[in-house]
């Protein structure tokens, strides 16, 4: 008689270790394989608290990227405008900061009286921008019944192009300081900083909506198997369209973030943010085929870049080798994971 | 949820399912012709035909997949009109697909209470937390009782093999049935023990007072565990034969159409 | 159960050998990839340009060097792929982390890059900025770069002469608010009101993408078959132009002048893809950069001027092999 009962020992380790997600712990193994090589290359210079908290802060704008394209990616469909919402979200929030702020003459002379309307109603705006530009890929997505590559191609231009018409093809100008002394330099408690905080609080609700609620779940079955959700009456098409809407939602929050770093909002950048996003997910461990994924692998999965192009700033490497070595590091990443986890499976 | 004791459809009250008349086309092709079909409470129906002699048009029908273009419905004594699966299921009808509708990269208990989660109580449950522990606790309750083996009900669905994944595939279909059970070729891809633990699985169905409805092209099997044998033929309700009088002989004469009408013992 | 725990002691061998070469790869690379390691009491320096990969950044790198090495100090030579501050940004951080004497530096926005080059100055970093400047720029030490209006006026008044004085122009620019290539356009608009019968369409922005270039090029030819004259303001920006005039068949008839002078320009130039190239002398900006930055280091003064410009050479097809002006012409690798 084979034994379903919630066994003792190794059953009941596994669970615990299921819960909050840990599924990709070989991706660990090779993040803190980059940091001891680095700690041992280059000692302090590398390995200080400072330079850690510098490496967060600096992919604090990718890693709210790729915690929403996990989402996307694990219903078993994928988002290629994040960059250009993110770079539209931060660019109607800085027109409306400067706009709110007072009039065109006291702007110009760097004088912001309104501030304390202009800022906060300006990040209301870029927010809902990126809710509104997810929004527009989900409908697209379930009611033209296009695939999301298609989609999320078109939108990638459409939104990158209405951002340069709004802008003028211009870093926006004569954005109120206090954005960047509030928000983006500031560090809470004297050392956290804002955007790290941030991530933080998104990667934690992420995790926990992920792996805890119904909402994660359906997550996970659509990408798995959408008929088959469907069948049982989960609607599908109502959960694609709040999975996109948090994928933009997330870039425009990055752009909020984004002007807050740089206190403009930098319309010509950000134009591989989509591809490194996709593959700090897919290096995390999350399936581009659907119904695998962690939040946590993607976490990992950002800064393993971000730490192999730190430690090769540090040490002098020159810059061609550092992109060699990611593309290594990607491909390792990918295929050990997947050796793992086809050794497990069957058919 | 399946529970033993209450007794699923009404036992001698009359027919848990009654379809008359159905018919259904699709452009030119006739799928269905005047179809008739009775499910009463504690049987098993295996419905055989040749393939395209419109089976899981049938079921289809019965589920709420397809809807007849004439014919109606009666459901415990009521007419009815299923527009989707969903209503099907809301009246406690369960199906098994032929290709089983399971999410592979989830779990056994995920997949049995896919679209039916239990959340936990108050606020947490109002934002969606799911009560994982419970789902685990009435899986496995469940199964026990069902006598269903799955190796681990919190492994993938994909590490399983073709048959395991059946076999969750039918409970949880038996499990959340109240009325009536479905079944599209359920033994298909299983070997002989695990088509036996299916078919005992139907035969416990059975015993709780619920009907089980399944098409299969395994004589062997159908004349082992069905009640009642319904024969299509080119969308039609060739002969309806009592397994422990006829033959397997007669049943695929039925099928091919080397003998017509009906034939009573 | 126990097929499990197999496969997974089997796996973690295979893990191991894996961390074991990502790590072994890492330390290689960084062995044979990293320069000058360490020579004890050299100052160090630290360069990072706009973006890798452009050839007027590459040849002020080779004058950075050529300097550094004369002078007997370290350089590391960092930049983005993209020419945006959000890359380039966690590239200055990481530099300032090894902690250099001086950081070397082209900034890739006015604005943006204001902060992060702070938080080196806080740290005592000495900040020299070569070639683009950043709204605070008393930030820096020094700021040394081509005087890019004059550059501009310069191509404007090649243009002019290209086309005879007469007919239609226009500027294809990267993006505006690079300082540089801002005011070339500036001084470009400049000289060509010198000129009565030379009608300027106005600037489209190519976003420092050659294949961009090419395509405005095209479409504006559709629009104004009449065109006579383009000013590339930088590198990728003439290139594409040259492409595109050769795209549409109209290499006779469209005079480019372009901003810099990388080996492909010098080859279109030679080809008659390009008529003229007004070129930057990186190499000089590169060295006096590395000299200011080692100047004060060593004696703590401050230089005389804290602007210093750099040259212009114009290049034709007559002068291109010229042993003066071929010093001038870029390099794609030192």
């Amino acid at each position: 008689m084979a034994d379903n009962k919630t066994g003792q020992g190794e059953s009941r380790v596994r669970r615990r270790l299921a819960i909050p997600g840990f599924g990709s712990a070989f991706i660990f193994v090779i993040l803190a394989g980059l940091v001891v090589a680095f700690s041992i290359m280059e000692g302090t210079a590398f390995l200080s608290a400072e330079n850690f908290v510098t490496i967060a802060e600096d992919g604090s704008e990718l890693l709210l990227l790729a915690v929403g394209v996990t989402f996307v990616i694990i219903t078993a469909g994928i988002d290629l405008s994040v960059g250009s919402i993110l770079v539209l979200s931060s660019v109607i929030a800085a027109q409306t900061m400067v706009a709110l702020s007072g009039t065109p003459e006291q702007v110009h002379n760097f004088q912001f009286p309104n501030q304390g309307v202009g800022i906060p109603v300006g990040i209301a705006a870029g927010l809902l921008v990126g809710l509104a530009c997810g929004l527009i890929n989900g409908l697209l997505v379930t009611k033209l019944k296009l695939t999301p590559f298609i989609v999320t191609l078109g939108t990638l231009g459409i939104f990158l192009g209405t951002a340069e018409i709004l802008s003028g093809g211009t870093n926006v100008p004569y954005v109120p300081t206090a954005v960047q002394t509030s928000i983006g330099t500031r560090n809470l408690l004297g050392f956290l900083p804002v955007p790290i905080a941030i991530g933080l609080v998104v990667v934690i609700l992420a995790m926990l909506t992920l792996h805890l609620t119904q909402f994660g779940r359906y997550t996970y079955a659509i990408g798995s198997n959408a008929d088959a959700a469907r069948r049982v009456g989960i609607d599908v098409e109502r959960h694609l369209l709040k999975v996109y809407t948090l994928s933009g939602f997330l870039a425009g929050l990055a752009g909020i973030i984004d002007l807050a770093r740089f206190n403009t909002a930098s319309v010509g950048a950000h134009t591989l943010d989509n591809l490194a996003a996709i593959s700090a997910v897919v290096i995390g461990g999350t399936s581009l085929f659907g119904g695998i994924g962690t939040i946590v692998g993607s976490v990992v999965g950002t800064f393993i870049p971000a730490v192999l192009r730190n430690g090769f700033v540090i040490g002098g490497v020159q810059p061609f080798w550092q992109e060699v070595a990611i593309g290594i590091v990607l491909i390792l990443a990918v295929f050990i994971d997947q050796r793992r986890r086809s050794a497990e499976e069957r058919m | 949820m399946h529970e033993n004791e209450s007794g699923g459809g009404p036992e001698g009250d009359g027919p848990v399912l009654r379809v008359r008349g159905i018919d259904k086309s699709f452009g030119a092709l006739q799928a269905l012709k005047g179809v008739d079909l009775e499910v009463r409470g504690r049987e098993v129906v295996a419905l055989i035909g040749d393939n395209g002699a419109g089976k899981s048009t049938l079921i289809n029908v019965l589920t709420g997949v397809l809807e007849p273009d004439s014919g109606e419905i009666v459901f415990e004594g009521e007419r009815v009109e299923f527009t989707s699966p969903h209503d099907a299921r809301e009246r406690g009808i369960e199906t098994v697909y032929q290709d089983l509708a399971v999410a592979p990269q989830l779990d056994a208990v995920a997949n049995i209470f896919l679209g039916r989660e239990r959340r936990r109580t108050g606020l947490l449950g109002r934002l969606g937390v799911l009560d994982q522990q419970r789902m685990r606790r009435e899986t496995d309750e469940q199964l026990e009782e069902l006598h269903v083996r799955i190796p681990d009900p919190t492994k993938p669905l994909s590490t399983f093999s073709g048959g395991q994944r059946q076999g969750a595939a039918v409970a949880r279909a038996v499990m959340w049935a109240s009325k009536i059970v479905i079944m599209d070729e359920p033994t298909a891809a299983l070997g002989v023990a695990q088509a036996g633990m299916v078919l005992d699985l139907v035969r416990r169905v059975r015993e709780t007072g619920i009907p089980v409805v399944f098409i299969s092209h395994n004589m062997p099997q159908v004349f082992d565990v069905a009640d009642r044998v319904v024969v299509l033929r080119l969308g039609e309700v060739v002969a309806e034969l009592d397994p422990e009088k006829a033959s397997t002989e007669d049943a695929v004469a039925a099928m091919t159409g080397s003998l017509r009408g009906e034939e009573s013992a | 159960m126990s097929k499990v725990t197999r496969i997974g002691r089997r796996m973690s061998r295979r893990e191991f050998l894996g961390v074991a070469s990502a790590g072994a790869g890492v330390v290689f690379l960084g062995a044979c990839g990293g320069g000058q390691g360490g020579g004890g009491e050299s100052y160090r320096l630290t360069l990072i340009v706009g973006v890798t990969g452009d050839e007027f950044y590459t040849t002020m790198e080779c004058g950075a060097e050529a300097a550094a090495k004369e002078l007997g100090v370290d350089l590391n030579v960092q930049g983005p792929e993209e020419f945006s501050a959000a890359e380039q940004t966690p590239i200055l951080n990481a530099a300032i982390q090894a902690n250099p004497d001086a950081i070397l530096i082209a900034p890739t926005d006015v604005t943006a890059m204001v902060a992060p080059i702070q938080s080196a100055v806080n740290q005592d970093i000495t900040v020299v900025l070569v070639d683009t400047t950043i709204k605070k720029e008393e930030l820096a030490l020094a700021g040394i770069s081509s005087d890019n209006v004059k550059g501009g006026m310069l191509a404007g008044e090649a243009l002019a002469k290209q086309i005879g004085e007469k007919g239609k122009v226009m500027v294809i620019s990267v993006k505006p608010g690079i300082s540089t290539t801002d005011q070339r356009q500036q001084g470009f608009e400049e000289a060509i009101k010198k000129y009565p019968n030379i009608e300027y369409l106005g600037t489209e922005y190519c976003n420092d993408d050659p294949t961009q270039a090419a395509s405005i090029t095209t479409s504006t030819l559709r629009s104004n078959p009449d065109l006579k004259g383009i000013f590339g303001a930088n590198l990728f920006s003439g290139q594409g132009a040259g492409t595109g005039l050769q795209q549409a068949g109209k290499e006779e008839e469209v005079s480019v002048v372009a901003f810099d002078a990388s080996p492909t320009q010098v080859e279109d130039l030679r080809r008659g893809r390009l008529d003229a190239l007004i070129a930057q002398h990186p190499n000089d900006i590169g060295d006096k950069g590395v000299r200011i930055a080692v100047d004060y280091l060593k004696t703590d003064k401050e230089p005389a001027s804290k602007q210093i410009t750099t040259g212009f050479t114009t290049v034709t097809r007559e002068n291109l092999d010229k042993p003066e002006v071929k010093e001038y012409l870029y390099k794609a690798e030192c």
